[in-house]
């Protein structure tokens, strides 16, 4: 058995097999992704920019409000092809399913309701460790924005 | 120990030419001085003749016909397909040029999958797609930011007055 080991096609072809099976574990579906939701109140009265969204600004600049205030972040672990729910600001609730895992992005089935109305329902496919931006209803006197974002697990 | 008792205990590896040439003239030359040694040499030769007839003599009961005749049968015999095939199939892999064609196909079918599972010639995009999206009535506004590469997904507020202070959310609504 040792010796027929030392021949070089069967280690190579070992090799290659093992590589194959490493190639697939990463891109099969994750255990679970953790999704981090960030409630964010953008306004134009003023000329306040939370400093807690520093990592937001850039991509919040195209929507061209004058404020951007942190108003909460949830973070949670939803298990593969599974759902959790996210307390909104303003009595709303932002419902996220796990879906699909291919190309290291992450699918995602999104639901925002305010009470029992749906607002919103939508289907992502998000970067691994990247995240989308949502944002439109109204709140407190501006728009309620949220930045939802993922990473597998 | 006494020089005797090790050159009895060489006495049976030199009779089997087992020393080294400088030993083995050292025992020889002790043994023909040493009457001792030398009927310790006697005793060895003697259960050793004794035993070489004793297996001479078995040897010769033994019949090795039946032996010869059964590996003479298994050389002739038709082998089936299957044990044809195996060997065959054996003989591939075995064969040294031959054999890399089991890597080279182990290559191609990891292509292949690649090829269908990762974009060709393109990079996998950092944006975020939609894939489907209901807004239930309401309008919707789409952006991708090529900057940033954000996609931002702006629903406009509901013209039924759900949404607290519609008019300041309007205002400041559809701002890209």
């Amino acid at each position: 058995m040792w010796k027929k080991l030392r021949n070089p096609v069967l280690l190579f072809s070992l090799a290659l097999v093992s590589a194959a099976s490493w190639l697939h574990a990463a891109d099969s579906a994750p255990h679970a992704v953790q999704v981090t939701v960030r409630s964010i109140l953008a306004g134009s009265k003023s000329d306040e920019f939370d400093p807690k969204l520093k990592n937001l600004e850039q991509q919040l600049k195209p929507l061209k409000h004058r404020s951007y205030r942190a108003l909460k972040d949830e973070t949670q672990t939803i298990p593969w092809q599974g759902s959790k729910a996210f307390d909104i600001p303003g009595g709303r609730s932002l419902t996220i399913a796990t879906q699909e895992f291919q190309n290291d992005r992450i699918g995602l089935k999104i639901r925002l309701t305010q009470g029992d109305k749906p607002l919103i329902d939508t289907t992502v496919k998000i970067a691994n460790k990247g995240n989308i931006i949502l944002g439109g209803p109204a709140h407190e006197g501006g728009s309620l924005i949220l930045s939802i974002s993922a990473s597998t697990q | 120990m006494s020089q005797c008792e090790t050159i009895q205990e060489s006495i049976g590896r030199w009779l089997d030419g087992e020393l080294q040439t400088a030993d083995s003239e050292a025992v020889r030359r002790h043994v023909e001085g040493c009457p001792d040694c030398a009927a310790a040499r006697q005793r060895l030769e003697k259960i050793h003749a004794t035993l070489s007839g004793l297996l001479t003599a078995q040897a010769s009961e033994l019949e090795f016909a039946p032996f010869w005749r059964e590996v003479r049968r298994r050389i002739d015999e038709k082998r089936s397909w299957h044990e044809q095939l195996i060997e065959w199939a054996q003989s591939l892999v075995t064969s040294p040029r031959l054999a890399w064609a089991v890597p080279a196909a182990i290559m191609l079918v990891l292509g292949f999958f690649s090829l269908a599972k990762w974009p060709v010639g393109g990079q996998v995009s950092n944006y975020a797609s939609v894939e489907s999206i209901d807004t239930h009535g309401r309008n919707v506004a789409l952006l991708r930011d090529d900057k940033t590469k954000t996609t931002i997904i702006w629903l406009y507020q509901d013209p039924e007055g759900e949404n607290e202070n519609v008019e300041e959310a309007t205002k400041s609504g559809p701002a890209f």
